[in-house]
């Protein structure tokens, strides 16, 4: 049965040394039941931690977390329906993939029989029946997490974590394997909360990304909320692909109203846009979003540096004429080379503008209507 | 290097030629000093010693091997009992030795306690002793409990000895054993006591093996301590009751060596059947 998931001021913190580290502060969370939940953020930023009070592997500092109407707070890992995959896969050496996956339905007492045909049952889904007789060091990198996740999945928990179960595979696999745990999801009544730090995988796969930076909660929201509507600079620099670029401006009243001017280039705010307070706000624009040439509302011109061709659309990496990294992705810029210059465009409905606290002030598409092209690689999905 | 890619004094594989051939007359070198005494030995052990000192001159050759020297042994020597003794301390202090390595080396890499590094180097330090100053206040404290002349006050003298060592090996080969793999169990729904025999065990046997191994080879040589504790001559383990056959007029240098191959036969065994387990443990240990 799957769960819902809540977090109550959940704090934690590791003390060494004397030093008092503060790993999740003061985090409050709603999981629904059944849904597929990511925590996403750089290194360092709490997830993995939060991950392993919800498996009972670490009790919070403060706080509580239930897991629906129970509190499972100091429950021990061993009174909690939880499955979870490491990222050290974690097989155990000595026993075969088939004792691997039913060791937990082992210690349940689950009759010989029974286990191995739920067993199979697993491999059939993960596609490993031939390797079910083998030891894991004999299987591939891919097989080993594919027998990690039958072991987690095949005790039917009412809630399955995964900390950061594809970090060690190849690109290839990783797709793959993305692809059987949101099947595992679909077929499976339980809830899954995945720890990830590539934000790919955070925005392919979940219902709801939860967006974490130095122990507290940046944002949580479906991913294309999250893409949309960035609350802060941090977040629309972190989700994406190539990340948002972000260009200082001054705020400078004038006759026409009030505009933004940047390096190289001012864009007048319409009327009925309430004018930034300060004087200076950082201006956001999404690569996918720029177009090359000059149709766009604000146009302004980049140092191309290095091209990355990726099939159907290539990225520039650039500088504005103040030395701001910019980046454009766009499928009319093939012959673009290093140190030519290129003009491109965008209009402020895909634009963010932030304040300086790094708190989104203004999302273009709210004041500008309805966004006006489509971007080329939007969801961040990289091929 | 002394050679610059391949335009140098000597080419490549001649390098490498003359690199095995080092490496085989070291091994040749080394083996002539183990094995012309164990040659010796056993030549002398299974020769009567009128074939062995025939002529006026030592025979290292074999000529007629007879069984005469055991014989003797058993006979008109209490080398059976001495070698039981032997058997039943070391394979006492080899189990508890192991046991508390096991135990000491799970704890200090599994929780986290006050003096913890304090302890760590205790440990260490202990090992430094040599077994004779030991030996001293060991006899006072076994004499004030009147546990002298028994197989418990000895194998606790063993243990006193090997375990240092043990729990040091312990303590290197369970930091290799990933912690993932336990928490991994108890998500499943494992106690403690559950993962440690199910996961943590088997994976550490490597480890443990070194350690018995270790523990088995300071006790059955040992022979300060058995000296210390055991006064009473039925007591004696194989390597003092051994030592004390060369006083007597009726043995002579053929029974001698005949014992001497009965106490390498342990030793040997475990060598041959149990080297793979030595070396991976000593690898982690650090000790390669």
């Amino acid at each position: 049965m799957a769960t819902s998931i809540h977090l109550d001021t959940v704090r934690k913190e590791f003390r060494t040394l004397g030093n008092t580290h503060v790993a999740v502060d003061d985090l409050s969370l709603d999981i629904p039941e059944g849904s597929f939940t990511t925590f996403v953020g750089p290194s360092g930023c709490g997830k993995t931690t939060t991950l392993r009070m919800l498996a009972g592997l670490e009790t919070p500092t403060s706080g509580t977390v239930s897991f629906g109407d129970e509190d499972v707070t100091d429950l021990p890992p061993q009174e909690r329906n939880v499955s979870m995959v490491f990222q050290s896969i974690a097989l155990y050496p000595h026993m075969s993939v088939r004792e691997n996956i039913g060791y937990g339905l082992k210690i349940h007492g689950v009759p010989k029989a029974e286990r191995d045909e739920r067993i199979d049952e697993a491999a059939a889904v993960l596609q490993i029946e031939a390797q079910l007789e083998k030891m894991p060091a004999e299987l591939s990198g891919g097989q080993q997490q594919r027998v990690a996740l039958g072991g987690a999945f095949v005790q039917d928990p009412d809630v399955l974590l995964l900390d950061e179960p594809m970090s060690d595979l190849d690109a290839k696999l990783k797709s793959d394997l993305r692809v059987e745990i949101q099947r595992l999801h679909q077929e499976l009544d339980t809830t899954v909360v995945y720890v990830t730090h590539d934000q790919t995988e955070a925005m392919t796969m979940s219902d709801q990304v939860v967006l974490l930076r130095d122990g507290e909660l940046a944002q949580v929201d479906p991913p294309k909320q999250l893409f949309d509507y960035p609350n802060s600079e941090y977040v629309a620099q972190f989700i994406g692909m190539p990340s948002t670029n972000v260009v200082d401006c001054a705020v400078e009243a004038g006759d026409g109203g009030t505009a933004l001017v940047g390096p190289g280039f001012e864009l007048s705010l319409p009327a009925g846009v309430e004018a930034p307070t300060s004087d200076r706000v950082r201006l956001g624009i999404r690569p996918q979003y720029l177009d090359v040439g000059s149709d766009g509302a604000c146009r302004l011109s980049v140092d191309v540096e290095v091209v990355e061709t990726l099939g159907t659309e290539s990225v520039v990496h650039g500088r504005l004429e103040d030395g701001t990294p910019f980046d454009v992705v766009s499928d009319a810029v093939d012959d673009a080379v290093a140190g030519d210059r290129l003009d491109v465009s965008f209009d402020l409905a895909d634009a963010f503008v932030f304040g300086e606290d790094g708190e989104t002030i203004l999302f273009g598409s709210e004041r500008a209507g309805e966004r006006s092209s489509s971007p080329a690689g939007a969801g961040g999905v990289t091929p | 290097m002394a050679t610059s890619a391949g335009r140098g004094l000597v080419s490549h594989d001649t390098q490498k030629r003359l690199q095995r051939i080092a490496v085989y007359l070291t091994a040749l070198l080394i083996s002539v000093f183990t094995i012309i005494p164990v040659y010796v030995m056993v030549v002398i052990a299974i020769q009567s010693p009128a074939t062995t000192f025939a002529g006026g001159r030592v025979n290292l050759l074999p000529t007629e091997p007879s069984l005469r020297n055991f014989l003797v042994l058993l006979g008109s020597t209490d080398t059976v009992r001495y070698f039981v003794n032997s058997l039943v301390v070391t394979l006492g202090s080899t189990v508890l030795s192991t046991t508390i390595a096991v135990a000491a080396g799970y704890g200090l890499t599994r929780f986290d306690f006050t003096g913890k590094s304090l302890a760590a180097r205790a440990v260490l330090f202990s090992y430094m002793f040599s077994p004779i100053v030991l030996a001293i206040p060991l006899y006072v404290v076994f004499s004030t409990l009147g546990l002298l002349n028994s197989h418990f006050a000895l194998t606790l003298a063993l243990t006193a000895i090997s375990a240092p060592f043990c729990i040091w090996l312990m303590w290197q080969y369970f930091q290799t054993v990933p912690i993932a793999l336990e928490e991994s169990a108890w998500v499943r729904g494992a106690s403690r006591w559950r993962t440690v025999r199910d996961v943590v065990l088997p994976v550490a046997r490597p480890g443990y093996i070194s350690a018995a191994i270790f523990a088995f080879a300071v006790a059955w040589n040992d022979f300060t301590m058995a000296r210390v504790v055991m006064s009473r001559d039925e007591m004696y383990t194989i390597t003092v009751g051994a030592s004390l056959f060369l006083d007597r007029v009726s043995i002579g240098w053929g029974e001698t060596m005949a014992v001497s191959l009965l106490i390498s036969i342990p030793p040997f065994l475990i060598a041959l059947f149990l080297q793979r387990y030595l070396l991976q443990g000593f690898s982690v240990g650090g000790l390669e």
